[in-house]
């Protein structure tokens, strides 16, 4: 796993052109707020939204989040040169294809990074597998750059109009790229940004129980990465992303019984239908690990959220 | 698949009629169990090939030098590698497998080599892996569910597993060797899976592609030599076919009809394949009683 983890259980991606949404954002309670200048920004207004983005990271992380901007693919020089502040965390690169583009990032960055004064290394990169071409190359992508910490995709509107298939079915139709994409981020030790696959046929991105269901399925499998397009969903994915405490108590339980099991000089043991062994206890310290993580993150989401509300009052 | 550290119950496994057997000085040994395992193990594999069972070392790529060092011997059928990271640690295997076969008598390229493919890195580069030794007769997963850190899916699907499943499968078809593993679900994991779960997994296993699979226990080893072994029923029909198949081509046709389904070139060698692969299995099983009896064996 990256040696850097990040909380990034929820987030919204929202148009930094619509005041009412940036302007609300801190509120939201999301780990994350994506700032966008690619799909949900008109052609007209691309270069006006890149104006926006050094105020509005303010906005958005005064409750605590981390401000993210995704880009436009074919505009990147003009849009890195506008959104490179003190205080953005990430930009995402919609429908990455070549390990080369994102080294073409890589320098970018490294170049505004230090003319703003920005610790050097501090702004990830978010490649986003979106085509057939992104697939065949994903593990050059998720290699070229120190930048990529979190890696995922090759699902989605993008990847099914790129393949030609449906979005909304009742079988998982993105199989193989999403088995090459996880494929490479572990082998590279990044954090994978997928999920299990759940049905939806409906398209809904609104739906927090569908949301909250959708995290744990995730969590159970291992992942932490979330995110969304509906305030509805942000509460739902933080709570399902985050570790419960039976799940805290079970995994200190394993971990006891698995001390135990090393003084006997056993490599495994049964209890009460369960396996207790070096990976059930590697899973275990993972788990608690990560609970740690989220409960500091809320801790400093609360922290700052109180922090604006007094300010205001 | 028997710990390396437990010599009664390894020189006992061939009386489960199991294939293989697999001594294990990777998963189930503990750490300082391991230099006594070592120490005993070219006995072991000498009693148990008195069987005429094969007998693999499962050794582990980053305790190469320690591992193979403990178990070449003219007995030692193979060696499963696990653990493995790069094609350089393949060449490094190989390149130490002859030099031992060398020095301890052994007809050089005598012993075989299958892939444990269960680090994300080998699975990533599970061709050039599979290339990069002649010595190679199989390819498998191992424990790459737990190396990976897979988990269940609410479908009981194992996370990954049929992608990964799948890209094995093709790659040892592609390098021409046998793909080896169960098809497992949740909540079964190898280790307690009954033996009706286990015939499950090998059923959907062989359906998928594999040509057999590793287990833990015992009681494990009928249901998965019955799940990987064609049944009567389907060997029967497989043969019916392949008779219909052969009259209409002796007619001059190039495919028949039954009832919804056409029987062409391609489902004729099916056929023939299951009816050859059930004689296989029939002939293996007859050697293992004899060997096990005693009596001299055929050479395959």
């Amino acid at each position: 796993m990256a040696d850097h983890i990040a909380v990034h259980r929820s987030g919204l991606t929202m148009p930094v052109v619509t005041p009412r949404f940036i302007d609300n954002a801190w509120r939201r309670g999301c780990d994350f707020i994506n700032m966008d200048l690619e799909d949900s920004v008109p052609q007209h207004m691309k270069g006006y939204a890149r104006t926006l983005i050094k105020d509005a990271i303010t906005n958005v992380t005064k409750g605590g989040a981390e401000a993210f901007t995704r880009i436009n693919h074919d505009l990147v020089l003009a849009d890195l040169e506008g959104i490179i502040w003190p205080g953005l965390a990430k930009v995402n690169y919609p429908k990455a294809e070549y390990g080369e583009e994102i080294q073409l990032l890589d320098r970018i960055i490294s170049r505004l990074e230090q003319a703003g004064g920005i610790r050097p290394g501090t702004v990830e990169i978010g490649a986003d597998i979106e085509t057939s071409v992104g697939v065949a190359n994903a593990y050059d992508i998720a290699a070229a750059s120190p930048r990529v910490r979190e890696f995922g995709g090759a699902g989605g509107y993008d990847m099914s109009r790129d393949l030609g298939v449906e979005m909304f079915v009742g079988f998982d139709q993105f199989v193989y790229g999403k088995g090459e994409v996880e494929l490479a981020a572990l082998a590279l030790g990044l954090e994978p940004h997928t999920a299990p696959f759940t049905a939806n046929t409906t398209g809904s991105v609104g739906d927090p129980d569908r949301a909250f269901r959708e995290a744990e399925a995730a969590r159970k499998c291992g992942f932490r990465v979330g995110g969304g397009l509906h305030p509805n969903v942000v509460e739902p994915q933080t709570r399902g992303f985050t570790p419960t405490q039976e799940e805290v108590d079970e995994a200190h339980q394993v971990l006891e019984q698995y001390r135990q099991l090393e003084v006997s000089g056993e490599t495994w043991a049964e209890t009460d239908g369960n396996i207790i062994d070096r990976y059930e206890a590697a899973r275990a310290r993972k788990l608690l690990d990560w609970s740690e993580l989220c409960a500091a993150r809320d801790q400093e989401k609360a922290e700052a959220f109180a922090r604006v509300e007094a300010a205001e009052a | 698949m028997v710990p390396a550290s437990q010599p009664e119950r390894a020189v006992a496994a061939p009386k489960s009629n199991t294939d293989v057997v697999l001594l294990d000085l990777v998963e189930f040994v503990a750490e300082q169990d391991k230099p006594s395992a070592r120490e005993g193990l070219v006995e072991i594999v000498r009693q148990v090939r008195e069987s005429g069972t094969d007998v693999f070392a499962l050794v582990d790529s980053e305790l190469l030098y320690a591992d193979l060092h403990a178990c070449v011997c003219p007995e030692l059928t193979g060696v499963v590698v696990s653990h493995l990271e790069s094609v350089a640690q393949v060449e490094e295997a190989d390149s130490l497998i002859s030099k031992l076969e060398d020095e301890r008598g052994i007809p050089p390229g005598t012993l075989e080599m299958v892939f444990s493919l269960d680090t994300a890195q080998a699975n990533q580069d599970a061709f050039e892996i599979a290339s990069a030794s002649r010595r190679i007769t199989g390819l498998t997963l191992g424990r790459a569910e737990l190396v990976m850190d897979l988990r269940p899916e609410p479908s009981g699907e194992i996370h990954l597993m049929q992608y990964l499943m799948q890209k094995l499968i093709t790659v040892a078809g592609a390098i021409g060797v046998p793909a080896y593993g169960a098809w497992w679900r949740t909540p079964d994991r190898g280790l307690l899976a009954t033996p009706e779960n286990t015939g499950e997994a090998a059923l959907r296993g062989r359906a998928i592609g594999f040509k057999g699979s590793f287990c833990v226990l015992e009681n494990q080893v009928a249901p998965m030599n019955q799940g990987f072994t064609p049944g009567a029923q389907e060997t029967t029909e497989a043969g019916k076919l392949l008779e219909s198949y052969r009259a209409a081509v002796s007619e001059g046709t190039a495919f028949i009809r039954q009832g919804d389904r056409i029987i062409d070139s391609g489902t004729a060698l099916r056929a023939r394949l299951l009816i050859d692969r059930a004689a296989a299995c029939e002939a293996h099983d007859k050697a293992k009683v004899d060997a096990l009896a005693g009596r001299p064996v055929p050479a395959p």
